[in-house]
């Protein structure tokens, strides 16, 4: 359409009645389509109101467009929204394709009348009477031949009043959305006939029947071969073949299915999958180069692991300073003053604690290293993507916390026979305290040297144990200096009363670790598992107090132990759902007016292919460095409206929890824990990794701004 | 009926369908013997010892005319060329379908266009596409001098039809012929081909 039919066009409805231009969408209209964007807004455009925008495809008879995997040709229908600040655009909802076969070649597409509906998100940012959307599409519509076309539209909204013409419509596309159903799962398993998908969970009214399959991946599969399949009682069996040009490896996969002869209206099932061990590609690309993220990256291989190990083992002293280990550290140091003459038993000790965190180190990253190569997605860090770890680590916190405070001693809570083996086996006690100095420590491993660590699980298998094995080594350097040199420990502070003050000032940071382990928590499985482990808390530290306390009756104790521990174990029973509990929505939905939206890589090879430059911040809640850097330069205002005016589109890659297609992005940029900072610049194939520690200067220069 | 009939001939061209793809990268190319645009017969037999380049093409495609009307195939097939390197232009359009381009025809497009391929084969049977998988124009292969499937997949890393992304795209051919001509193995050896559907004869 002209612009000025389009002007008249606007002109006639503006003539009939002012609320007329608010619903009337934009049209273009091609030979082959009528494309509108049309609104759904039943309660007007209101933070957390639902508002839902749509292209309305109506094909000409035989025309068709494509799905978001187009299959053996064609191009996905592609969106790109220009919105008010505080408004942002998700992703298209695809309603179930269906199968156009062309020759021996199969599409993946649509007929017909298609809406394509995208949901909005309005932030308290968007202050505005009118809604100005503007939208440029771009489809490709083929019948024999192909033809590319686009549109640019927009329609604005009452922000105070209804908007809903279409409301049958957005009604209808829902019902086509492919469901997702907890129930349903999916397990893979590639052999020569293809990939082997075993279903469970599907619909009752399935069974039996026959399903078409669709996957989403464009470069793994063989679009056009026959899909075999039988049910097996409740299970489906199915086999999709690979194509014998396979151009992609994906971890993460997921296929749409309906049922064989069914409408687009009554839907579908989304069910996604993971398949671990491709064979390798043929002549598949070595692992990306990467450009240096650190300016004083050293050029050699002998002399960069020299210094990987260097900096691992000051790595590890600086750990002895962290909230998590001090406290426990200092009070064992200055014990030695104690036994300053019994040389020999103090360099047993020294030897045996360092031997405990070596080990201990060894033993994690052997751990990690083992699940990596038997092809699970995990990154340094990965302990705390468990909330279970989180909680056990905050209840060892806040036990260690009490019993500094005073509130009671170990060997009085410890059965009379494991505190006296510790006590008869001093070396043994020293090694279990190594081991203990490194569980102390891992929530500052991770939040602190998460990157350092996770690009050292990049390395080859005995590297990577030498860098642990630095870090074990620099930890424990304190401890076994002071073993090996009484004189160093005689130069410490003469014990006395003031011990007992530091002692009891050491529990604080211990809390604070509390607190801050609550809080990752809270991320991970919401306020509820949060409570719940403070309950938890309460629980032990009764229990604690009642076991603990030198001047109770043993009556008392007997009564008060048996009421403590049943209020432990009724409040166990009552946490444990809570802290196992399915996540809540992302925190980055959340926070999405902010203009950042959740990362996936479609949307940045999307982004890139429409010349977009996307920055993707890959963040844990549990990371300090990454809270930081999201506090401090990524919130910069004027950083981010100018980034805005660039269209550069901000991508938050949220690893709080366990997330297979993170991990395997952070792997495919050689790294293995958060934070990293990428700049995919549109049609380069590997981004451009900024520092772990962001500034605005830095940012603005990386991105050319 | 009209409907079961339907499903029935659906899942005929689902059993039957599947380009049968006998090339895999890294393994030996289909050996084939097709007319070109002159009436001359041309083998892959006869090019061993060198790189050969199969493309698929069809100037009624948009994603051929991005490549061609841009100047960048033309420019890719005589870097090629120029280096020795022996160019297959082919059509696999069906003689029944309405972009169907007769060989002389075909030939003055490409002329028009700079195009310097070797020779265009006529493949209206549609037997070599099948052979080598070949799904969408355009559509490219690449064999070394051994007989040696080596690369499969699209022109560049932007599957638009818009001719603005040319210049920001990676061009895997150009890629893939310089890595092998400097004896290197290929990087990317697959990629998934964008353009338009081969109109196959049935």
């Amino acid at each position: 359409m002209s612009l000025f039919r389009k002007f008249l066009c606007w002109l006639a409805l503006a003539g009939l009645a002012p609320a007329a231009l608010a619903l009337g969408g934009s049209v273009v209209t091609t030979e082959q389509v009528r494309a509108e964007l049309v609104a759904q807004a039943p309660e007007g455009v209101q933070p957390g109101k639902p508002l839902w925008l749509g292209l309305l495809i109506r094909h000409q008879p035989h025309w068709h467009t494509y799905w978001k995997n187009p299959g053996d040709s064609g191009l996905p229908t592609a969106l790109s929204w220009e919105l008010p600040a505080g408004v942002s655009a998700g992703e298209i909802q695809w309603p179930v394709p269906q199968r156009l076969p062309v020759g021996p070649l199969v599409n993946y597409g649509y007929e017909g009348d298609l809406l394509l509906p995208v949901a909005l998100t309005v932030g308290p940012e968007f202050k505005s009477e009118t809604l100005v959307a503007k939208l440029r599409a771009d489809w490709l519509v083929c019948k024999e031949v192909c033809i590319p076309e686009s549109g640019e539209f927009t329609l604005k909204l009452p922000v105070a009043a209804a908007t809903a013409p279409q409301a049958a419509l957005f009604e209808r596309s829902r019902v086509a959305q492919p469901r997702v159903l907890a129930e349903a799962r999916a397990e893979a398993k590639l052999d020569e006939a293809g990939l082997q998908l075993s279903l469970e969970g599907l619909p009752a009214d399935w069974q039996g029947k026959t399903l078409q399959a669709f996957p989403e991946e464009a470069g793994v599969f063989d679009h056009a071969g026959a899909q075999p399949q039988r049910w097996e009682g409740g299970r489906l069996l199915l086999t999709l073949p690979i194509s014998a040009q396979r151009s992609e490896s994906p971890g993460q996969l997921a296929l749409v299915l309906r049922q064989d002869g069914s409408e687009r209206e009554q839907g579908g099932l989304r069910l996604a999958y993971a398949v671990a061990n491709w064979p390798a590609l043929p002549g598949a690309a070595p692992a990306p180069a990467l450009q240096p993220a650190e300016p004083a990256a050293p050029a050699s291989g002998g002399s960069s692991t020299l210094v990987a190990l260097l900096l691992a083992f000051a790595g590890g002293l600086l750990l002895n300073l962290m909230p998590c280990v001090f406290p426990v550290l200092s009070l064992k140091v200055l014990g030695f003053t104690q036994h300053a003459g019994e040389r020999r038993v103090l360099l047993a000790g020294g030897l045996a604690y360092t031997a405990g965190v070596v080990l201990s180190f060894l033993a994690l990253a052997g751990l990690l290293l083992a699940l990596r190569s038997g092809g699970a997605q995990l990154g340094w860090g990965f302990q705390l993507q468990s909330p279970l770890f989180v909680s056990g680590l905050a209840l060892l916190f806040g036990l260690i916390g009490l019993n500094l405070l005073g509130v009671f001693e170990i060997r009085a809570v410890l059965p009379g026979n494991l505190a006296g083996a510790r006590a008869a086996n001093p070396v043994l006690d020293h090694g279990l305290t190594g081991v203990l100095a490194v569980l102390v420590a891992s929530p500052c491993t991770a939040p602190f040297m998460g990157a350092a660590l996770g690009a050292a699980l990049t390395l080859p298998a005995v590297e990577a144990l030498a860098i642990f094995a630095a870090l074990g080594l620099g930890m424990a350097a304190p401890y076994l200096a002071a073993s090996l040199w009484p004189g160093l420990a005689r130069a410490l502070p003469r014990p006395g009363v003031w011990m007992k003050h530091f002692k009891i000032l050491m529990a604080f940071p211990m809390f604070a670790t509390v607190l801050w382990l609550l809080w990752v928590l809270g991320q991970q499985v919401g306020i509820d598992g949060a409570v719940a482990l403070l309950g938890l808390l309460l629980a032990l530290a009764l229990a604690a107090w009642v076991y603990g306390a030198q001047d109770l009756k043993p009556r008392g104790r007997a009564v008060l132990g048996g009421i403590a521990l049943a209020v432990l174990a009724a409040t166990a029973l009552w946490a444990w759902p809570a802290l196992r509990e399915a996540p809540p929505a992302s925190a980055v939905q959340a926070e999405s007016g902010s203009g950042w939206q959740p990362w996936s890589a479609d949307k940045v090879a999307q982004a890139q292919a429409e010349g977009r430059t996307v920055l993707v911040d890959f963040t844990a809640a549990w990371c300090v460095t990454c809270q930081f850097n999201k506090r401090g330069a990524l919130a910069d205002a004027q950083l981010l409206a100018d980034l805005q005016a660039r269209k550069v589109l901000l991508l938050r890659a949220d690893w709080t929890r366990r997330d297979a297609a993170i991990s395997q992005e952070l792997n495919r940029l050689g790294r293995s824990g958060v934070p990293v900072y990428a700049v995919y610049a549109p049609g380069a194939s590997t981004p451009r990794l900024l520092p772990e520690i962001l500034s605005v200067s830095l940012l603005r220069e990386a991105l050319a701004l | 009926m009209k409907r079961s009939t339907m499903v029935l001939a659906l899942g005929l061209a689902a059993v039957s369908a599947g380009v049968q793809a006998n090339a895999v990268v890294g393994q030996t190319a289909p050996a084939f013997s097709v007319t070109d645009s002159r009436g001359k017969t041309v083998s892959l037999a006869d090019f061993k010892g060198k790189h050969v380049v199969l493309e698929w093409v069809n100037p009624g495609c948009p994603f051929v005319q991005k490549h061609y009307n841009s100047g960048n195939l033309p420019g890719t097939q005589q870097r090629a060329t120029a280096q020795g390197v022996v160019w297959l232009a082919v059509s696999s359009t069906a003689r029944s379908a309405s972009d169907y381009r007769p060989p002389a025809e075909l030939e003055a497009w490409l002329k028009s266009k700079q195009a310097a391929p070797s020779a265009t084969l006529m493949d209206d049977e549609g037997k070599l596409g099948r052979a080598y998988g070949a799904r969408t124009t355009p559509h490219l292969y690449l064999i070394d001098p051994t007989g040696k499937l080596i690369y499969a997949g699209a022109i560049d890393s932007k599957p638009t039809a818009n001719p603005a992304d040319i210049a920001s795209a990676v061009n895997y051919v150009n890629q893939a012929l310089g890595e092998a001509l400097a004896g290197k193995p290929v990087s990317q050896a697959t990629t998934t081909a964008y353009g338009c559907t081969i109109k196959y004869a049935s």
